[in-house]
């Protein structure tokens, strides 16, 4: 080829061309349609249902992927898997448009343009991995493993992906946790010793809902066991600042002052622990601290709550009476995306803490499981592998020297970038990137370009040319999750596969596949130590005598591992509840949930809010296009009131602006939320021209976001930037 | 004997929270072209001034009318009331894409697809129905907001839900001539009157006397039954001229 630079339109020619030698590869039978035959899923005509799991999002549901002649044509939810039940949402729905993207990258691509400019030129599998292969190692020897970042999240292959970056010697690992759910996952192993508490909804009577748009940010069987616990007549109280479409469903809505809802759930304890309406037997046996709690609680009153949240004072209190009386059947959830303000943490303590004094935490009864609803207790087969290389660098993002309650997995990720622009305690060289998209998640964009632009060297993994993916030097095609082998998936003590329901597209493979190719060419190949996807999974099943045979035909099988019902222990030093937290006391933080007081923004400046719409997972899905078909036109949303005092009208184009960048996008004026906050759903506002369906759309809220780290856990307070509105 | 079936959907209005996973379900299982949608969810909007609102979502969707306006101004018996189900169906072999029916349904049920030049609407997913299954919204509903089955068996999941419905809407709608349309979707448990979802007059109905009632019914009966087909063809291309001439 003379000119290596690509135009979409030559993309598309090369696309035309290999399908064209698919179509003569086909003479040898497909290897997924023809095990499929074999296994009887699917007829001589290739017609047929393969089992297999969601990746539209992280909550994994059963899907039975209806294939014909080789493509296919139609996701169901699996029945027997207890995440989907038979149904999926929006996004699973439209699974086959991720894979059928006409955007999808297809080939490996190496960057011949300036970076962001999105000239690439299509490499064989070779190339690619020998230039990421000579990149790294280059840097390994120049600056040490630890000049490598690593970053990808909560994805069935991350096993793999953490023998790649832990063979390799680094400890800069960069998770988009604390982008998310550090808040919750550290308050509720601190308190509970456990990261995230399942919920059940059998039985409940009264539901808590702090921001948890449950509705909107869907998790399919809890969504659905949400709407069946309320049509069966329980109760849910919902706080949030906006009116989502839970608060459509909500019994009461509370539209809570932004970051007030620490101070709303201190007074309900201290009503609930001062006038003991709370499960006393359980307080004394199981929580750390009962006896001091009253104390701790003193100065929580509603009279006092009211003047932080704006809700009455008489409304903390019945709501507190009412959890209460419903006792171990109420069920104050420990939500999701918790990185809102930097007390943040502190709503979580007093979260967990409101559950445990209503006694509400036993097995099989109560509404709160303190055991983490993917428990172990399966414990899958691994490749044997080495012992990793000892990491003797500091990490980039503060863990644990600046951050030390933080777990090493959740991460610091916005602390990681600014460690990056400032070359501080060294200076990062390099950035290997797995289905991950921080340019659009990471606070403050125009700092996180700033930082890419200080590498060495950026490799991607991903499906499309999402925001990272077109900053990088590389980027390794991956087979989309219906093309593809993931390590297995263990949900209530059942073994889930994904596998391929149908061929990879291009030249496009598995993670599996990546990973390993890369691990060899680094000398890491003893921590890859399978022959394929399927060898791989063979010795995970290993352990139990099972066959991958019956899992690839049933979608799942039962290792019939038994529950052990013993007395309640909960993972703590203490092995109780610990309300009191001693490991809080030690790191120089509050032991008692505590209240510190948020910014607010000056006059005439709002909230800038962010959360999810039920047809988008976070920045992923927006060039999907069965969801761009079924989205709303993504606006900034304004109350009218506030809106009328500026002027401004319904869909006009405003300039949104905040300390660290400015935007620009049209207004929605509504009276569904408060007067003080605007809203924005994140994802929109692409930099990538790969996706042709996306590109040109909304804005993005990261470019706002002003970078603010929670210090005890580590997390982006993403609620707490503030912004003003005008006119365009 | 079997009885003859009535099938149609219950919606529970409480239960729907507009995710729009049957939108989707529905276009991907129907093949439905992305600038179109079969079914749809009426967001009645936030009603109410800040802090003391509601807002209501209404699946939506043909309501497979006991008596259709659509099919008595259809021209080419392409539409029609299915003598097993119930369902109100369009043979798009046969439609010739005039839009009569769409004008004529006075709950906006149905579209033209001018690529493809026929009518299309809901079709209670029959070709899945025929398999045991249920159509694709129902199937993926997350909130379980839409039932679908017989009306005339008792103990179908609609029927039940309708024995304990707290709230029954039916959106009939009374026909110029008189007679009423008798829709076999029911709405239960909330509020849907709104201007939004509320039937509306016909834009076409049989007794309008066009040049369109009288002259495609004479070309068809001049060419003769036995050129159907190419009677059809020929009334396509002469509707489709007057479409084009009309924009």
């Amino acid at each position: 080829m003379t000119d290596l630079t690509l135009s979409r339109r030559d993309f598309l020619k090369i696309s035309g061309a290999a399908a064209g030698a698919v179509m003569l590869g086909q003479f040898l039978p497909p290897p997924v349609a023809e095990a499929a035959r074999l296994a009887g899923q699917i007829d001589a005509d290739g017609d047929g249902y393969i089992p297999t799991l969601c990746e539209m999002c992280v909550w994994r549901c059963g899907v039975r992927a209806k294939v014909a002649k080789g493509k296919v044509v139609k996701l169901e939810g699996n029945a027997d898997q207890p995440h989907s039940q038979g149904r999926l949402c929006a996004r699973g729905q439209s699974g086959l448009m991720t894979t059928y993207d006409p955007d999808r990258v297809l080939y490996p691509l190496v960057r011949v343009g300036q970076r962001g400019e999105g000239k690439f030129r299509r490499a064989s599998w070779d190339e690619a991995l020998d230039i990421v292969a000579k990149n790294m190692l280059d840097i390994k020897e120049k600056y040490g493993p630890e000049a490598m970042i690593f970053s990808s999240t909560h994805n069935l292959s991350q096993v793999q992906f953490e023998n790649l970056l832990n063979g390799y010697g680094s400890p800069n690992y960069g998770t988009q946790r604390s982008l998310c759910f550090n808040a919750m996952v550290l308050a509720f192993s601190l308190t509970y010793g456990v990261e995230e508490p399942a919920r059940n909804y059998d039985n409940v009577e009264y539901i808590l809902l702090v921001g948890r748009n449950l509705t909107e940010a869907i998790s399919t069987s809890e969504t659905a066991a949400l709407m069946d616990a309320l049509a069966r007549g329980a109760k849910l109280v919902y706080l949030d600042p906006r009116y989502t479409k839970t608060a459509a469903k909500a019994t009461e809505w509370i539209p809570i002052r932004p970051g007030a809802d620490a101070a709303f759930l201190l007074a309900m304890i201290q009503v609930i622990v001062t006038e003991q309406i709370g499960d006393c037997d359980f307080v004394k046996k199981y929580i750390v601290g009962c006896e001091d709690l009253p104390k701790a609680m003193e100065e929580y009153t509603p009279e006092w709550a009211e003047t932080k949240t704006g809700v009455p004072a008489d409304t903390i209190r019945r709501i507190a009476r009412e959890f209460a009386a419903a006792r171990r059947f109420a069920l104050a959830h420990p939500g999701w995306r918790t990185s809102n303000f930097i007390n943040s943490f502190q709503t979580e303590r007093a979260i967990a803490t409101l559950n445990a004094v209503v006694g509400n935490v036993f097995e099989p009864n109560g509404c709160l499981i303190a055991a983490s609803p993917e428990a172990a207790g399966v414990p899958l087969g691994k490749p044997p592998q080495p012992a990793y290389p000892r990491i003797s660098a500091l990490r980039l993002d503060g863990v644990p020297w600046k951050y030390p309650l933080v777990p090493l997995k959740l991460g610091v990720f916005q602390e990681l970038r600014d460690s990056i622009l400032g070359g501080q305690p060294y200076q990062a060289h390099g950035w290997f990137i797995s289905r991950q998209n921080p340019v659009q998640s990471l606070p403050d964009r125009n700092r996180t370009l700033e930082a890419l632009g200080k590498l060495d060297f950026i490799v991607d993994v991903d499906v499309i040319l999402n925001d990272t993916a077109w900053f990088a030097d590389v980027v390794l095609p991956e087979a989309s999750y219906l093309e593809r082998y993931d390590p297995l998936s263990v949900v209530d003590r059942k073994i889930f596969i994904r596998q391929p329901v149908i061929e990879p597209q291009g030249e496009a493979k598995s993670a599996l596949w990546i990973y390993k190719q890369l691990g060899e060419r680094l000398g890491l190949g003893d921590y890859f130590q399978y022959e394929d996807e399927e060898d791989y999974l063979r010795q995970q099943l290993a352990p139990f005598g099972l066959s991958l045979e019956e899992l690839k035909v049933k979608g799942y099988l039962d290792p019939d591992i038994k529950r052990n019902n013993d007395e309640i222990t909960f993972n703590t030093p203490t092995g109780k509840i610990e309300v009191y937290s001693e490991t809080l006391a030690k790191a120089g933080f509050s032991p008692w949930p505590t209240w510190e007081e948020p910014p607010a923004p000056e006059p005439g400046a709002f909230y800038l809010l962010t959360g999810k719409v039920g047809q988008h997972t976070q920045m992923s899905t927006q060039n999907n296009q069965y969801l761009h078909k079924y989205q709303d036109e993504p606006r900034i949303w304004m109350n009218a009131q506030s809106a009328e005092k500026l002027g401004l009208k319904d869909w006009d184009l405003v300039e949104v602006t905040s300390e660290v960048g400015s935007v620009k996008l049209a207004l929605q004026v509504t009276q569904a939320i408060r007067p003080d906050s605007v809203f924005m759903t994140p994802g929109f506002g692409k930099l990538s021209k790969g996706l042709t369906t996306a590109y040109g759309i909304g804005a993005s809220d990261s470019v706002l976001h002003v970078t603010y780290t929670d210090p005890v856990s580590g997390g982006q307070a993403l609620s707490q930037t503030c912004v003003t509105v005008k006119k365009a | 004997m079997a009885q003859k079936k009535r099938y149609g959907f219950v919606i529970d209005v409480s239960r729907c929270i507009d995710c729009r996973a049957c939108l989707v379900a529905c276009s991907a299982e129907n093949k439905v072209g992305m600038k179109y949608t079969r079914i749809w969810v009426r967001d009645l909007g936030v009603k109410g001034e800040y802090p003391n609102l509601e807002q209501t979502f209404v699946p939506y969707n043909c309501m497979h009318c006991e008596n259709p306006p659509c099919t008595q101004v259809c021209v080419s018996g392409a539409t029609y009331k299915d003598g097993d189900t119930g369902l109100v169906l369009v043979d798009q072999e046969a439609c010739i894409g005039c839009g009569f029916c769409v004008d004529a349904c006075p709950y906006n049920a149905r579209y033209l697809d001018r690529e493809r030049g026929v009518v299309d609407k809901c079709t209670g997913c029959i070709q899945r129905l025929q398999v045991g299954q249920q159509p694709a919204c129902v199937t993926t509903c997350v909130g379980k907001a839409r039932l679908f089955g017989d009306f005339n068996d008792p103990g179908s999941e609609v029927s039940v839900a309708l024995k304990n419905a707290r709230t029954i809407q039916r959106l009939d709608y009374e026909l110029p001539d008189g007679a009423h349309t008798e829709p076999n979707v029911y709405f239960i448990n909330g509020e849907v009157m709104d201007p939004q979802v509320q039937p509306h007059e016909p834009a076409y109905s049989l007794a309008e006397t066009s040049w369109k009632s009288l002259l495609i019914p004479a070309v068809l009966a001049g060419i003769g039954a036995s050129f159907l087909g190419q009677a059809t063809f020929f009334t396509k291309q002469l509707v489709e001229g007057e479409k084009e001439f009309e924009e």
